[in-house]
């Protein structure tokens, strides 16, 4: 049985609430998940004040309501499932390694900061800095999957060093800057800038693309490795087309300013 | 924000004719010897002249201003040495009648006004501070401490001119110098994306072009100017070399100087990309890479166009590219005053520039996340300190619904759009002028200020010390803080 949380009070100011996670409820009743403790602002307040639970604590969290304002849902998690029925605040799934959320609305900026595993899905679009590193972090995400049906902003897998990241719709400016290696697959456009910085890793795009002039025609090609990734995404629920399966890639290598083992791959036919 | 806002914050300050007795330490003789024609015809005991003054309108805080000051009149009557921006900082302290505080927009006392401050801040949930780079670091101090008591947020105009430099310092590094430095040895010297003609007036004369230096005898002669900017400003008469880059292609254009440099092959059509012809490059980084001594200057041109802190932290890379070959640095031109002395005190206090906060009791950075224009615009703020800055003119029109919304404390030395919506607003002195105290020059070098004459209101940091002690008073005895603190 899941445990459901549904917003009565919408807070004022950000309510960080990293107690939402699998391993902090998993076998506490719906009162004692009440009693957890966040941070309104800078006053410590109860989960209770904000949200009333039902059912019990399990390793799957069902979210209602509107948590635009709501930060660091499923901090640290390890396993299990959240699913967030609307909007979502900053920081959701920081640090998380295991385990799956879903996000059935908007997430705000830092979608999976530090994250080593695990799953995050938004179906609506995603702010700035989906997967990337902290200002001052030598590493953005170093694992697992991040996929958004949406657009996102600037500054997506910034220094990522491994793992997925897909986005269904368009990308901002300077998707995979810096970015140490990994995949970001975008389906829609990509900003420009794309992969300034960037030392290994694989960014992907539909559509044609402006590059910087540190990028390199390399060939026309197809990766075997695209064609699986593609595929997964397909099985995932991405408007992938068999045309994109099976098609040719232009490979650009760079940025030449770093290693120059990175590529962006952009779809020739 | 612009260069132009920068000035604008500074603005004028007013000061009242209350009782402010003539400083009998002005020696009158030596006085009028030193400035002759300077003190007017009834001259005499009321005339003081402040030596080795220091300006601080803009980031050059320059402190060779020699004013004569009326004591009478209470107001500086010529300022030798200052720019015509300096000069109209120093002429428009004209005498104005405004009550030190208003609540709800009626006279208070001090005492008054302090207290519904301290009980504002005490109350809020998210509380922000905001400016300061108008007033001393000690005053800026003071303002850290606050944040801190109350478990607010701390922000400096940095985080709308040069924040995103602030972030590239982290990310990138910074090679760095002092202007002195600069004047002595630099013969190749970059202005990116500034206007210093208008917006630096003595950076030219006092540090960066026509200064005779240790290794540039014949001064502007042996240096090599050049000003890459998206159109031609006053400042391009000044350079020997004129760089028209395309809107928003900054970024691009150091990017391709970066490869240059380097030795990368570029294939790409760098004119359609950037607008700059590859001859001009390559004779550019030709120049950069036979210099003695190269400066790179970068103004909110950059780091407030598209690409931001990439494009601060690509400036910052082709400086430290450029130490390949010659010793090479890269500063950022800064506006305000004591900008560069906010950078420095909250990063002294806290760990990081800007953008800091302190909801569980440790310092936290996240631009985007705590910075005040953000923070505003998103509504999240109960309660704001406001100091030395006009949010409400300048600030996008979501934050000034916030500001409307919130209860609001600030100190300025004018009534600004800010103080009229303010709960609580405090008439200050200007400091420089009328307070001493430290600033930093935006090379980061500290320089103390000697006050021209005594204003009847209080400094900002006089404020904000009782502020603070009332809110140390106020407080409720401590909860428990590690438990705030346990989680991330
Ligand atoms: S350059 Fe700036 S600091 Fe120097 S006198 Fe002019 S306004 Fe004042």
């Amino acid at each position: 049985m899941a445990l459901e949380l549904t917003l009565h009070t919408q807070p004022e100011v950000p309510l960080e609430a990293e107690c939402i996670t699998p391993q902090r409820v998993a076998g506490l009743a719906a009162p004692e998940v009440e009693r957890l403790d966040a941070m309104h602002g800078n006053r410590r307040v109860k989960l209770g004040d904000f949200f009333s639970a039902a059912g019990k604590g399990a390793n799957d969290i069902v979210l209602n309501g509107d948590l635009s304002l709501v930060k660091l849902i499923g901090a640290q998690m390890a396993q299990g499932s959240i699913v967030i029925e609307g909007a979502v605040g900053m920081h959701v799934g920081w640090g998380m390694s295991g385990g799956q959320i879903t996000v059935r609305g908007d997430a705000h900026d830092w979608v999976g900061p530090e994250m080593s595993g695990g799953r995050i899905v938004v179906h609506g679009d995603a702010g700035h800095l989906v997967g990337s590193a902290y200002r001052g972090q030598a590493s953005g995400i170093c694992g697992g999957e991040i996929l958004v049906h949406g657009s996102v902003r600037n500054e997506t897998g910034g220094a990522m060093r491994r793992g997925l990241i897909a986005v269904g719709g368009d990308a901002g400016d300077f998707t995979g800057v810096n970015m140490i290696a990994g995949t970001i697959v975008v389906l829609g456009n990509l900003g420009i800038r794309s992969g300034a910085g960037m030392k290994r890793g694989s960014i992907v795009s539909m559509n044609p693309a402006p590059l910087l002039p540190t990028y390199q025609y390399a060939c026309s090609y197809r990766p075997l490795f695209l064609k699986l990734c593609l595929q997964h995404l397909r099985g995932l629920g991405f408007a992938v087309e068999e045309r994109h399966i099976n098609g040719r890639w232009r490979r650009w290598s760079g940025d030449s300013l770093e290693l120059n083992k990175g590529e962006i791959l952009l779809f020739q036919r | 924000m612009s260069d132009k806002d920068n000035m604008t914050d500074n603005g004028t300050n007013t000061e009242t004719s209350a009782a402010a007795k003539a400083d009998a330490k002005a020696a009158p003789g030596a006085a009028s010897g030193a400035a002759p024609g300077a003190a007017p015809k009834n001259g005499g005991d009321h005339i003081k002249i402040v030596k080795n003054a220091t300006c601080t309108f803009c980031g050059c805080v320059c402190d060779d201003m020699d004013l004569t000051v009326d004591l009478k009149e209470k107001r500086i009557t010529k300022a030798k040495n200052a720019c015509v921006l300096g000069r109209a900082w120093f002429a428009e302290h004209t005498i104005e009648d405004r009550p030190a505080a208003l609540i709800d927009g009626r006279e208070a006392s001090v005492e008054e006004a302090v207290e519904e401050a301290a009980r504002i801040l005490l109350e809020a949930r998210y509380p922000i501070t905001y400016g300061l780079s108008d007033s001393t670091c000690e005053a800026q101090r003071v303002a850290v401490a606050i944040s801190d008591i109350v478990k607010g947020s701390v922000d400096t105009t940095t985080s709308v001119c040069h924040g995103p430099s602030g972030i590239a310092f982290q990310g990138v590094g910074e090679t760095t110098s002092t202007l002195g430095e600069v004047k002595n040895r630099a013969d190749l010297v970059i202005y990116w994306g500034g206007n210093p003609a208008e917006s630096h007036p003595r950076h030219f004369t006092r540090y960066a072009v026509t200064p005779k230096g240790m290794h540039i005898p014949n001064g502007k002669k042996d240096r090599t100017v050049v000003l890459v900017d998206v159109r031609k400003t006053p400042s391009a008469p000044v350079s020997d070399i004129f760089i028209q880059v395309k809107p928003g292609r900054d970024f691009e254009l150091l990017w391709t100087l970066r490869a240059l440099v380097n030795g990368k092959k570029i294939t790409a059509d760098v004119e359609e990309l950037t607008g700059v012809a590859r001859e001009t490059l390559d004779d550019l980084v030709a120049r950069m890479k036979s210099c003695s001594y190269g400066v790179l200057f970068f103004g909110m041109g950059l780091t407030m166009t598209r690409g931001r802190h990439f494009n601060s932290g690509a400036v910052l890379a082709l400086a430290a590219d450029l130490n390949q070959y010659a010793p090479f640095v890269a500063k950022p031109v800064r506006g305000h005053g004591n900008v560069t002395g906010a950078d420095n005190v909250v990063s002294w206090q806290t760990g990081y520039p800007f953008g800091v906060n302190f909801n569980r009791g440790f310092p936290r950075f996240n631009p985007g996340e705590f910075t005040t224009v953000d923070v505003l615009a998103r509504g999240e703020a109960d309660a704001a300190l406001v100091i030395a800055t006009d949010p409400a003119s300048n600030f996008p029109k979501k934050a000034i619904e916030t500001l409307r919304r919130i209860p609001v404390i600030s100190l300025d030395t004018k009534p600004t759009e800010t103080s009229r919506l303010a709960r609580v607003a405090f008439s200050v002195a200007t400091y420089g002028i009328n307070t001493g105290g430290t600033v930093y020059r935006m090379d980061d070098v500290p320089i103390t200020l000697r006050p021209a004459f005594e204003s009847p209101y209080p400094g900002d940091e006089e404020i904000l010390t009782a502020i603070r002690d009332k809110i140390l008073a106020l407080r409720p005895p401590r909860q428990d803080a590690a438990a705030d603190r346990a989680a991330p």
